[in-house]
């Protein structure tokens, strides 16, 4: 266990370095170092003000998404699950494509219409998923959050096969998600959104290891899982609202960072958790400086990156762990 | 029925010589024969003895044209506003919805959007030619529409040049030759007039073309905007992009660091408060160019005017 909070140590230190000397003007660690305690630096603003945000942004997005990811596989029971499967990132997607639809440009109508369409799916999907009005059914809520996914879906379609070329263009870019809005603002917003579901989950990570179990089970064992699962259901669902607004949708990250820890360090909530979020941040902000500096000055899209580096390594994993 | 007569010899891609063309050989009289060597080298439409032409499109794709064509479904507003130009606005008989230049072709049936196109709404205007934009999702299209009698031809429209090109190749398409060609002659002539003096000075201001920012999309050396830049006395930071357009990082933009941002009324407003962009000297100072002219975004007759434009925006922004 020492070995494995080591390794997510260096991983995620690593990755910090990576993330800050990466780019369309690759740096020194040196003049990385000298750009962030001194401000006069020639390097300054590029470290300062685009890298050092759009870091620690991709660290608490993929480290969000990887929690969720891990909380929802255990409220469903199902492996497959991933942040995306609640119909949140539809949408959100729908918001984003209305303002681009309607052509509206204030600085912030982008991520706050995608946010509040994430929110209204958020909530359709859970009042769909209360059975009798009362209890919290785990099908229900992932039927749930496919049809509103699809609904979503085909309004998105709806608009954007009668947008201009251009509009589609945009929206298709926006929906293929990345990192390129950060600064320090929307990194701000973001952690005000995440700070406090993602504390309620770290302390409740024992109680999920009982949910596993079953509702009944984890009844006896002193656990309410109504509650637990309401509250699994509302904390992820805000995580990935505020992840996919600012950064749209980034896949990958969310469904395989849990089974990749699964895998080596075993099922429990209490290490699962706190160990998928160091990971997921360090893989999204390792793919992200990857995404900015392989086709510079072009950037590839983050999930693209994600997903061209993350499936191999997860394959010689599995490969690894099953012998 | 004229349209049925059209014989289309070869709807693959041949490039320069497979084995499309010796089946299409085959098939065809000695007349022919001889004048697959002729188009073979000029890549030009050439009467026949029969009235007909041999015609090989951008998409090396080779089709048999009537002599004149006369209702012509165009599906790409490059070469709506050309036939109009031409004084062959009357054979337009369909357009995209898109199409917007000039006011007349408003009066024109709109058959939806272009690529794809709808391929019925399409066969609804009767057409005896059909003009696609170049691009392989049209590919299809242009077969559908050879498969059923009716010639249909792709034209690359990405550059400057390529409009008196495609202009001397309609022209003769629709009995308006000379007029394609003398609007070819004054494209080039008032192009190379509004062009400046100078187009490699080392003093010229650098200019960011940017038509999205959420992620930004850069213009870069493969689009017919970048050349109005350099020949308004400009030059494009993206330049050495070959691909039309991209998503750069913000970074990228810093590190080469443009006098001026080149862009248009639905990015600036959104883009001067947004936080992330401030690192950008230009950004700060709000040295943005506007350019309104809505012959900016196609490469039509119009471009020398908007190269006149252009080059006033930019001389007034250096004053």
């Amino acid at each position: 266990m020492r070995r494995l909070w080591l390794g997510l140590g260096l991983l995620t230190a690593g990755s910090v370095i990576a993330g800050l000397a990466l780019g369309a003007v690759p740096l020194e660690p040196g003049a990385v170092a000298r750009a962030l305690f001194d401000a006069n630096a020639v390097e300054a603003s590029i470290v300062r003000e685009l890298r050092l945000p759009r870091v620690l942004l991709g660290f608490l997005v993929g480290g969000s998404l990887a929690v969720c990811g891990a909380v929802l596989q255990a409220l469903i029971r199902n492996p497959l699950a991933d942040p995306y499967l609640l119909g949140l990132s539809g949408g959100a997607a729908l918001g984003a494509v209305l303002v681009i639809a309607l052509g509206l440009t204030a600085p912030w109508a982008l991520p706050m219409a995608a946010f509040a369409g994430a929110s209204a799916a958020l909530f359709l999907v859970y009042r769909l998923s209360l059975v009798e009005g009362r209890r919290m059914d785990a099908h229900v809520l992932m039927l749930a959050g496919v049809v509103v996914s699809s609904f979503t879906g085909a309004l998105v379609g709806a608009i954007l096969s009668l947008a201009s070329a251009a509009q589609l263009r945009n929206a298709f870019l926006w929906m293929l998600g990345g990192l390129g809005g950060a600064s320090w603002p929307s990194l701000l917003i973001l952690a005000t959104y995440t700070v406090v579901p993602l504390g309620l989950l770290l302390r409740h990570a024992r109680d999920f290891d009982l949910l596993a179990l079953g509702d009944e089970t984890a009844r006896h064992l002193g656990a309410n899982p109504e509650r637990l699962k309401r509250l699994a259901f509302i904390t992820t669902g805000i995580l990935t609202a505020a992840a996919v607004a600012q950064c749209g949708m980034i896949g990958f990250v969310g469904l395989i960072i849990p089974h990749a820890i699964r895998r080596v360090a075993g099922p429990l909530h209490t290490v699962l958790l706190p160990a998928s979020f160091l990971l997921g941040g360090a893989f999204l902000v390792i793919a992200d400086a990857l995404a900015r500096s392989v086709a510079s000055p072009l950037e590839l899209p983050v999930g693209v990156v994600t997903a061209l580096v993350g499936v191999p390594l997860f394959a010689i994993l599995l490969r690894r762990t099953l012998r | 029925m004229a349209q049925r007569a059209c014989f289309i010899l070869a709807a693959f891609r041949p490039s320069p010589v497979p084995r499309g063309w010796a089946v299409s050989l085959r098939r065809s009289s000695t007349a022919h024969l001889l004048l697959f060597s002729i188009t073979l080298v000029a890549c030009r439409p050439a009467p026949s003895a029969s009235g007909h032409r041999v015609f090989v499109d951008d998409a090396g794709d080779t089709v048999l044209l009537a002599a004149s064509a006369h209702r012509v479904v165009s599906l790409s507003p490059a070469t709506t506003e050309l036939l109009f130009a031409i004084g062959a606005g009357d054979r337009v008989a369909g357009r995209t919805r898109w199409c917007d230049y000039p006011a007349e072709a408003l009066a024109v049936a709109d058959v939806g959007d272009a690529m794809p196109p709808n391929v019925e709404a399409v066969l609804a205007r009767h057409p005896d030619l059909v003009l696609l934009y170049r691009s392989p999702q049209n590919a299809a299209a242009a077969a559908r529409f050879r498969a059923v009698g009716i010639p249909a031809i792709q034209l690359s429209n990405d550059r400057l040049s390529d409009v008196p090109r495609t202009a001397r190749l309609l022209g003769p398409l629709v009995e308006r030759a000379e007029a394609a060609e003398s609007l070819a002659i004054a494209f080039e002539r008032d192009l190379t007039a509004a062009t400046v003096s100078d187009t490699s000075s080392p003093n010229r201001p650098s200019l960011l073309l940017l038509p999205w920012d959420q992620p930004p999309i850069a213009i870069g050396g493969g689009s017919f905007q970048s050349e109005l830049v350099t020949r308004a006395g400009g030059r494009n930071i993206f330049a050495d992009l070959a691909v039309p357009s991209g998503t750069v990082s913000i970074e990228a933009i810093l590190s080469r660091d443009p006098d001026f941002l080149l862009v248009n009324d639905s990015v600036v407003p959104g883009l001067a408060r947004r936080p992330e962009w401030q690192v950008v000297p230009a950004v700060r100072a709000r040295r943005f160019l506007l350019l309104r002219n809505g012959a900016f975004g196609r490469p039509s007759p119009r471009a020398p005017q908007v190269l006149r434009e252009l080059r006033a925006l930019i001389d007034s922004a250096q004053r």
